[in-house]
């Protein structure tokens, strides 16, 4: 095992003093780029969360899916050869796996916006 | 816009005082103030303020010198084009910086043009909250409106802006066809933009007027004073197209800046923009059709972001700003799904 605390608790701690401590000590002008330090913080975070996980469920979906072996790119290559061909269109069960697939990404790169209204 | 410090040499400010007096007629030209204002990998914006003896200008003008920066990277139109865009959106009445003198590279060592100074804000965040900015927030929405519709009076085929390829195809078949160069040149597949992609391909619509499209008109993109409308700016993408992409492209969620009620741009009603655009226009449009352009405006923001990622990725140009921006494309291709499956 790795020591403790690992690079997403570090990550968590290091944004927390960077926000919370550093923040209100800048001269205005470079408040942007201490958000987007944190915000890039925050993305590395959820990777590290995250994982492996959801993209290793990603690739069994596709296989089930497609019918197909290979690695992730190469089925994800498949995916688009078959939206382009129109396959998709009638595919519910695709299209659900394409939003999901999405909807994963989005957790990990700018999860405030899946709690949108309407 | 805040000062970055290099100050020009002072050569080139001699050669720039000399260009002045000839273009402008003057016996005298002072350069008062010279201030950097925006220095990128593309362009360079320079802030002179002159006192002028004699001739049309005498007494103090501001102005901006938009130059190539001095490393330039490719570019969608020159200098030279950008002037020539700037005088054709001027001369129909939209609300630009006024293009003064187009200058030649032996003055400056690279192309440059000089406009009037324009003032106000262009923040996008803080325009769509801020409304000690541009007075009453309908009446500007309904000038947008009425400013696209002026721009797009311009149609081709136009002499001076015979540099502006004509599409081949429909403009969104058109844009189609370059998405999919650009992603079948990319190592990642994107399915869900693929998506989207064929989405717009299945209800491209038919095009049967082309005009002169801003292709960049949004929030972020114009100024404001207290009063009002200042000048829209960045004409580094304009062409031929639909007149609505510009409105799709100013309407799309994604241009709206937190403020998703106000659906035009993030400031004021549709209603507004339609009903600016109409009076301009003089005959009703098919609203409902924007509901395409801005499903299109969220796969080509999308296209543009990956691009700037890439900037990132590819060790070119090592930058925290495009690094994040790369990671805006799965919310775009999210908001392309919501809209199409």
């Amino acid at each position: 095992m790795r020591e403790q605390p690992d690079g997403r608790a570090l990550l968590a701690i290091a944004r927390t003093v960077l926000r919370e401590q550093l923040l209100p000590l800048l001269p205005k002008e470079q408040h942007y780029s201490a958000l987007m330090i944190a915000n890039a913080m925050s993305i590395a975070e959820r990777q590290l969360q995250y994982g492996d996980a959801p993209q290793q469920a990603e690739h069994q979906a596709l296989v089930a899916l497609l019918q197909q072996e290979g690695d992730l790119v190469f089925l994800q290559r498949e995916l688009v050869r078959r939206i382009r061909l129109g396959w998709l269109d009638e595919q519910t069960e695709a299209k659900q796996l394409l939003w999901s697939m999405t909807e994963q990404r989005v957790r990990e790169s700018a999860p405030k916006s899946l709690s949108r209204s309407g | 816009m805040s000062a970055i410090s290099p100050t020009m040499p002072l050569l080139q400010q001699q050669a720039i005082i000399d260009f002045l007096c000839r273009v402008a007629g003057a016996q005298d030209v002072q350069l008062q103030t010279v201030k950097l204002l925006t220095g990128g990998a593309i362009q360079e914006n320079w802030l002179l303020e002159l006192a002028i003896t004699g001739g049309d200008y005498a007494g103090h003008l501001a102005v901006v010198l938009r130059s190539d920066a001095a490393s330039a990277v490719s570019s969608s139109h020159s200098r030279a084009q950008e002037f020539a865009l700037l005088q054709a959106a001027f001369a129909v009445g939209v609300t630009v910086p006024e293009p003064l003198w187009l200058g030649e590279k032996t003055v400056f060592g690279r192309d440059f043009f000089v406009m009037r100074k324009a003032n106000g804000i262009a923040a996008g965040h803080r325009i769509v909250k801020d409304t000690s900015l541009g007075g009453d927030r309908e009446l500007l929405t309904e000038r947008m409106g009425e400013e696209m519709a002026r721009l797009h009076r311009i149609q081709p085929p136009n002499e001076r802006l015979a540099f502006l390829p004509v599409p081949e195809l429909s403009p969104a078949l058109q844009g189609i066809r370059i998405f999919r160069q650009f992603l079948d040149s990319h190592p990642t597949p994107f399915p869900a933009l693929e998506w989207g992609i064929h989405w717009l391909e299945r209800y491209a619509p038919r095009t049967t007027e082309l005009v002169l499209a801003h292709r960049d008109w949004r929030t972020g993109n114009y100024m404001l004073d207290e009063q009002g409308l200042t000048a829209i700016l960045d004409w580094e993408f304009a062409g031929w197209s639909d007149r609505l992409e510009d409105v799709g492209w100013f309407c799309a969620r994604c241009w709206r800046f937190g403020q998703f009620n106000n659906e035009a741009g993030g400031i004021g009603s549709r209603t507004a923009l339609y009903r600016g655009y109409e009076r301009i226009y003089g005959q009703p449009l098919e609203w409902q059709n924007v509901y395409y352009w801005e499903v299109y405006a969220h796969v080509r923001w999308a296209m543009i972001a990956i691009q700037q990622g890439e900037r990132h990725v590819s060790g070119q140009e090592p930058s925290l700003e495009l690094a994040l921006t790369a990671h805006i494309v799965p919310e775009l291709e999210l908001e392309i799904l919501r809209m199409t499956l």
